[in-house]
Parts: C-alpha cells; structure tokens; sequence
C-alpha cells in the first residue's frame, strides 16, 4: 500500500515532458511543434507545483505557458505549413497539393 | 456587514456526497448477503478518501453548472436582449411560453412572443444537431484541440473566483495570479485555431487576436501590481475584506464605501477595467473578428457546437472579467444585509452576498453591452497605439502613484 503518490506524479510528468520536448524538436510542422513547447513548459510548471512552489508555478504558466509560445507562433505564422520537404518548389504549390 | 447565503459549499458538497454514498452503501450491503465481496466493496467506498474524492468531483460540477448553464445563459440572454432594446427592436422572443406541451401551449396569446429566455438554449440545440464540418487541408488535430483549450482555460478560471465569501472552488492565496495566469491561456489556443484552419481569414483574425491580447495583458498585469501595493495580499476573499469598511461618512447615512476604485488607484482601474474589454474581444477592441473585413475572424471554419463552444467563450471571459474587477476595484460582494432569518437554526439573510456580488457583475456585463453596441470599432494600428503607447505608461504612473500614497499617505 505505500505507494509515494509524489514520485508517480513526478514520473508521470516527466515522461509528459520528455516526449514533448522530443516532439518539438522532431517535428515537421512548426505550429504543432511549438504546442507541444507549450505542453512541455506547462508540465515543468507543474513539475514547480509538486514541489510546493506555487508562485513559481504561476509565474511559469503566465511568462512561459502564456506568451512565450504564443510569440513562437506569432512569427511562424508567416512561414510555410510544412518545411524540409518540397525544397524547392515554390509555396504555392506546396499550398495547391492534395493532403 | 455582509453575510453570505452559501457560508461554506464544500460543506453542503460533503453532505450531499455522505447522503448519495450512505444510499449506495445501504444497498451494497443488501447485496453482501448473497454477494460477500461486496461488503469490503461498502467499506471502501464509505472510507474518508473516496468521500473527499468525490465531494471535490461534486463541488466543480456544481460550480461548473452554476457558470456554464445559469451565469452564461443569463449574461447571454442580457446582452441579446438589451442590443436589440438599444437598437429599438424586441430582439429574441423564445421563451417558456413556446413550449409546445400542456402548460405553455396557450392559445389565446401569441407563443414567440416571451422574454426570450430560452432562445440561447435552442440554439445551441440547433447547434448540437449541426454537422462538424473539418476544412480539407486543415491541420485536422490542431483544429480540434483549440477549442478544447480555450474553453478549459477560461473554465479553469472559475476555479478561484469567488462569488462570495463561501461560494468558490479553491481560496488560493495566489488567487488574483492564478486568474491571470488562466487568462492568458487563452492566446496560444486562438492562435492556432486561426493557423490550423488554413483560411486567410482565420489566418488574419488569429494574428491580430494574438497581437491584441499579448499586449493587452501587460497592462493589465501592470494595474494589478498597482492595486497589489495597497492590498499585500493576492488572495481575492482578503481584497474584498478590505474594501468592506465606510472611507467616509456624508452626514451619518450616507458612507461612501472603501472601493479601491475610488481612492488613488482610479487610474489603474481605467486601466484594468479598458484591458479587460480588449482582452475579452468586445466591439471598441473586436478587431479580431471584425465581421465586416474578416468574415467571423478565427472562429470562421468552425461549424456545430465547436462554434458554439468557441462564441460562448466570449460571454464566459465576460463573466470572468466582470467577477474580477468587481472583486478587484469594485468591493466584491460587500453590501448591507437588511435582517436575517432563521430558517432551523440556519440563518438567512435577507440580501446576500451572492446577491450583491451578481448585481455588480451584471450590471458590469450590462455596461459592457452598452459601450459595445455603441461605439464604433477600432482600427488594428489603433489599438496598438493605444496598447503600448497610451495604457502601458498609464499603468506605469499607477504603480508610482500607488507606491507614492503607501510611502507617504
């Protein structure tokens, strides 16, 4: 019975975090690439709550979770959907293929 | 001064949960009889654990319902009804009186003709029936999770707002913060929802909500550094404790109340109060989706209830945003009781806190209305101009005069 509920909840959001920020770095589409930023800085946030740090939590959920990703994505948003495929080619007809 | 109707909601949860569980439990061990393992079964669900468990899962559905289904229709129905008053026309008419069953099928009066209560829920009946529609070359994940992630960051709002001083989920002592914090959530989730659709529209609404957003908050943030000076304190219940005293006294019936609004953080409050409407997308600020230029901004590819999730998002920030600067500037839920009665041994009061703490927020979201359906709207440059240019120094000279009246006054 005595499971240290703290270290799974660490565990879990260890795990969380990792593959997120394996994610980030492995992936094509930059906007889904920054989300998963985004994930990843919320599950440190959340990794600041378990160790009873409440502020810093906050802090982490305003700076980080809340703007950081979204400047990310402000200037991704003028960039292609896709990059390093159809090098290349011009946009619009990376814009006109099927899915 | 005030006393609250609801003195303590985890404790009415507590009892409504030990009730439903003694049931359950009462027939679980009717079944140990013949069923012997169902009796460790009983004991554990009567155990202290399970009943907090599920006294937490009760507490956010009741507070989660009082939001979403009475706050929300009834800010809905508010705004609905008095744009169309302002513009001289009856607006929505649906009501009870339109049910087509016994007590409300009258014949002697017109049916769609009521107050229009219930307009809202036959929309989003008629939203529910609605097909899903995903564009083709949407980013097919991407575009559904946003609405999920902007509808659960401005839910989780409401996690810390009290709406008296007994009525609330969590009392963080960070409760101001963590509001803030869950507001700006809100951006990324627009953000990708405009991207994810791959429409110019959606594109071009996106861009100018994340833009309008990110810098609106700082002087929101700003402001609440300046009240912050004054209070010590960013735990919403103890804010509001603080403003429930007279500043001043006109004659002996007359006290003007110690509203931070009216003291030297009247300059943070313009502030706090003009951010708040940018950041809930309101007509002066609603350039994100101005429905003229951009056609719904980036809520346009959405269809059925992810529409509707996304539009009822506004009035749920509306509530939110009137529900804080009421607690911030405005005095919260403080307010004369006039008696009490004693209903057992539970007392009463006649006004409540609940009552005085809905007053302020409808008559806020009524404000808002009014402004919005009467000014014109705003251009983008505009609106930068006056983001970064006008309210981040104001906010500024708020946090000096605040600092300026706690050193020397």
């Amino acid at each position: 019975m005595g499971v240290d509920w703290e270290l799974v909840a660490f565990v879990v959001l260890s795990v969380f975090e990792v593959i997120g920020s394996i994610l980030v770095v492995i992936n094509k589409r930059l906007v889904r690439a920054a989300f998963w930023l985004a994930m990843t800085l919320v599950t440190i946030g959340a990794i600041y709550l378990l160790f009873l740090s409440e502020f810093v939590f906050l802090i982490q959920i305003l700076v980080y979770a809340g703007a950081v990703p979204v400047l990310f994505v402000f200037g991704l948003m003028l960039t292609r959907r896709k990059i390093m495929d159809e090098v290349g080619e011009p946009v619009a007809a990376a814009e006109e293929a099927p899915p | 001064m005030s006393a609250p109707l609801i003195p303590d909601l985890f404790g009415i949860c507590k009892v409504l949960v030990g009730a439903m569980i003694w049931v359950g439990r009462q027939l679980i061990y009717a079944l140990a009889g013949p069923v012997p393992p169902m009796a460790g079964f009983g004991d554990w669900l009567g155990s202290d654990p399970v009943v907090t468990v599920a006294t937490w899962f009760l507490l956010v559905t009741v507070v989660v319902m009082w939001v979403t289904v009475l706050n929300l229709f009834t800010v809905m129905w508010v705004e609905r009804k008095l744009y169309s008053r302002l513009q001289d026309r009856y607006g929505i008419m649906i009501s009870v009186w339109s049910l087509p069953f016994w007590p409300f099928n009258r014949t002697s009066r017109p049916t769609h003709k009521g107050m229009g209560y219930l307009q809202n829920l036959a929309d989003g009946v008629k939203l529910i029936q609605k097909e899903n529609i995903t564009p083709r070359n949407a980013d097919s994940a991407m575009f559904h999770i946003s609405p999920v992630l902007i509808a659960s960051s401005t839910l989780m709002v409401f996690a810390v707002i009290p709406w008296s001083s007994g009525f609330y989920v969590a009392n963080l002592e960070l409760g101001v913060l963590f509001i803030l914090a869950a507001f700006s959530l809100a951006p990324l989730g627009i953000l990708i929802a405009g991207w994810s659709a791959n429409n110019k529209y959606t594109l071009v609404g996106g861009l100018r909500a994340a833009a309008m957003l990110l810098s609106y908050s700082i002087p929101m943030v700003l402001a609440v550094i300046a009240l912050v000076v004054f209070t010590g304190s960013l735990n919403p219940v103890v804010i509001v404790q603080q403003q429930d005293r007279p500043i001043v006294l006109f004659g002996a019936t007359l006290p003007i109340p110690a509203w931070y609004a009216f003291g030297p953080q009247v300059l943070g409050f313009l502030v706090f109060t003009v951010s708040m409407i940018a950041e809930m997308e309101r007509v002066p600020f609603d350039i994100p989706e101005a429905e003229a230029e951009l056609v719904e901004g980036w809520t346009t590819e959405y269809s059925g209830m992810r529409f509707g999730i996304v539009f009822a998002f506004k009035w749920l920030r509306m509530l939110a945003a009137s529900a804080l600067i009421s607690i911030l500037y405005l005095g919260g839920w403080s307010g004369p009781v006039f008696g009490t009665v004693f209903v057992g041994s539970f007392p009463i009061p006649i006004l409540p806190e609940e009552f005085w703490f809905l007053l302020r927020v409808y008559l806020l979201s009524a404000f808002f209305v009014w402004l919005s359906w009467s000014v014109p709207r705003v251009r983008i440059d505009q609106i930068l101009n006056i983001g970064w240019k006008r309210l981040i120094p104001y906010s500024l000279l708020a946090i000096l005069v605040a600092a300026g009246f706690k050193a020397f006054g």
